[in-house]
């Protein structure tokens, strides 16, 4: 079985650093695989495990650093690898995005019969992308997937967990699935791993390879734009509670009609 | 006539969700502004999908400030037939402007949806409104990104101009009932049937639905943050029985799921649940942006942090520089 897994590297948004000037200080800040991606490869591998002859293209969309995670991905045991980058790329909204890995899935990886991703990114945390790429590639596709049951080369069995329900669900393959969680430990590549990977060269597709016109994608391709970006102020000025606390707290309770005993 | 079209979320008993109401009501106040702007006269559209539509939500619907209530009639209730039918639904009569509440389902919709008419989405807004440029009206959607550290105001090159929207962020205004109003039903020619998926076995959560739904509507929240950690005392489980004891709801911040302390159901922010209640307070948190964009809409925010540094200070109404735990022990005595 051929499976798709999407990854991409994002900002430490714990660690945010800001410039003088109040912007994002990309320059200075780490990077890393998003955690939710590390999830999908790891179902990859787990799928892997259980059925013969599959195999896994790890793909990503990202500048040339991005090769940092593809690299981890083979080390993991993925048994291909491939970047989309182009200068062309960069601001590429949700909908841009989506067109470029679709497009590079049907052109590169036609016979994939499972592509999985993570819940969403924690950098944009749209969780549009998935969504997107199943639909420009006409598939079903579930979200929010927290284990799988079973699979076979023509269906696989998931568990769902959403808001208000755990649901088991049965898809018809090619089919896309977005993974929220992974109960067994991530496999941690070990120095062996990445000798080996260092045998596997990454694929790296640009624009055109990918038969865009510059204008089709990055910031002027995209139907959003981004008009303004700008750090929350607020401007409350609060009334300083100088003395008696508990009891000035209990009042506040009292007045917005919190129950009396 | 332009118009903003709202998805009309429904439950299994073809009730629609607060939530979409909450959307109808701030479509009616962008209508207001879109004419105040440049004379443009906006309608407010809701669309439902499925067999039948409770009447008294469809009441609800025009009160809240819909003047066309759409009903998509189909048998079956999968996401990408859902999609393709309002697709089709939009480019016979298109909107200027599409919302969605950015629920499970409502994002699934959104997601398709948006691409099958090739248009941008804007995920998960805290803020919408009207704006002018280059004389044309655009949909300004603001929304937190990079962990909430940053917010963007984004725009859309193309109709329609879409967004997605969290419960609680807007309040529904069921005082805004316009003169004309129509209900349609709608049946698409689509003979798509889904048979890729099949749900076989489904197990209702409803614990978990009721925190959420309660912490949304509550009066009152209590919220714990990190700093009420302690090796001794589980000031968590003292400040929720306490809020139980009032009638109040009790909420936690991200870093107290992410410590394993209470399951995520409480969480309160960006990646938990919005809340808009009358009064909040916060027990130790420190008040990462993340954890404000959910509780910024209370009316009434009372702060407690031993650090009078603290970041929540600078959306607080009441500042409480003190110790949260100690003043948790007082209050358990003053009930």
């Amino acid at each position: 079985m051929k499976i798709v897994v999407c990854i991409k590297q994002v900002p430490d948004v714990d660690n945010i650093k800001w410039t003088k000037e109040n912007n994002l200080d990309r320059a200075n800040m780490l990077s890393k695989i998003n955690s939710y991606d590390v999830m999908a490869l790891n179902y990859a591998l787990e799928i892997k495990k259980r059925l013969n002859n599959s195999t896994i293209t790890a793909i990503s969309m990202g500048p040339n650093q991005a090769q940092d995670i593809l690299n981890y991905a083979l080390a993991c045991g993925a048994d291909e690898a491939i970047l989309l980058s182009d200068r062309a790329f960069g601001g590429s909204d949700t909908l841009i995005t989506s067109k470029i890995i679709s497009r590079a899935i049907e052109k590169y990886v036609p016979d994939y019969k499972l592509i999985i991703t993570g819940k969403l990114a924690s950098d944009g945390d749209t969780r549009q992308v998935p969504l997107a790429v199943a639909t420009l590639l006409d598939i079903a596709a579930v979200v929010d997937v927290c284990d799988i049951k079973n699979i076979n080369d023509s269906s696989i069995e998931v568990v769902q967990k959403v808001e208000d329900s755990i649901n088991d669900i049965s898809l018809i393959l090619p089919a896309l699935i977005s993974v929220c969680e992974f109960n067994k430990p991530n496999y941690v590549p070990k120095i062996d791993d990445y000798i080996r990977a260092q045998n596997n060269k990454i694929k790296i597709y640009d624009a055109n390879s990918l038969e865009f016109d510059k204008s089709e994608v990055g910031i002027i391709g995209s139907p959003t734009m981004v008009y303004r970006a700008f750090r929350p102020e607020f401007t409350k000025e609060a009334v300083e509670v100088k003395l008696d606390f508990a009891k000035f707290v209990s009042d506040l309770l009292l007045t917005n009609g919190a129950k009396h005993e | 006539m332009n118009k903003i079209t709202i998805f009309l979320e429904t439950n299994r008993q073809n009730v629609i969700e607060d939530v979409s109401f909450e959307l109808i009501s701030k479509a009616y106040a962008l209508s207001k502004t879109a004419h105040e702007l440049n004379g443009a006269d906006f309608i407010v559209e809701g669309i439902a999908l499925g067999q039948n539509l409770d009447k008294v939500s469809i009441e609800k619907a025009y009160n809240a400030g819909c003047s066309r209530v759409v009903l998509i009639k189909q048998q079956d209730n999968s996401d990408i037939l859902c999609a393709k039918n309002m697709a089709q639904y939009l480019n016979e009569n298109p909107s200027y402007v599409v919302l969605f509440p950015a629920t499970y389902f409502g994002r699934i919709i959104a997601s398709r949806l948006c691409t099958m008419l090739d248009t941008g989405l804007v995920a998960d807004c805290i803020e919408l409104d009207f704006i002018l440029k280059n004389n044309e009206l655009k949909l300004a959607s603001t929304r937190p990104t990079f962990g909430s550290e940053l917010m963007a105001t984004i725009l859309s090159k193309k109709n329609p101009q879409c967004a997605t929207v969290r419960k609680g962020i807007f309040r529904a205004d069921f005082t805004k009932r316009p003169e004309n109003i129509d209900f349609i039903e709608y049946k698409s020619d689509l003979d798509y049937i889904e048979n890729r998926i099949k749900f076989l076995n489904s197990i209702m959560a409803d614990n978990k639905e009721n925190i959420k739904e309660k912490l949304a509507k509550a009066k009152i929240v209590l919220v714990a943050g990190f700093g009420l950690m302690d090796a001794k005392v589980d000031y968590f489980k003292k400040l929720k029985d306490f809020a139980k004891k009032i009638g109040a709801e009790f909420g936690v911040t991200r870093k107290v799921v992410d410590n394993k302390i209470c399951s995520n159901d409480y969480q309160i922010g960006q990646t938990g649940i919005s809340i808009n209640p009358d009064l909040y307070i916060s027990f130790g948190v420190s008040g990462a942006i993340q954890h404000i964009s959910g509780m910024k809409n209370s009316k009434k925010i009372a702060a407690i942090n031993i650090d009078e540094n603290a970041d929540i200070f600078k959306y607080a109404d009441y500042k409480i520089v003190s110790d949260a735990k100690k003043i948790i022990e007082e209050l358990e005595i003053y009930k």
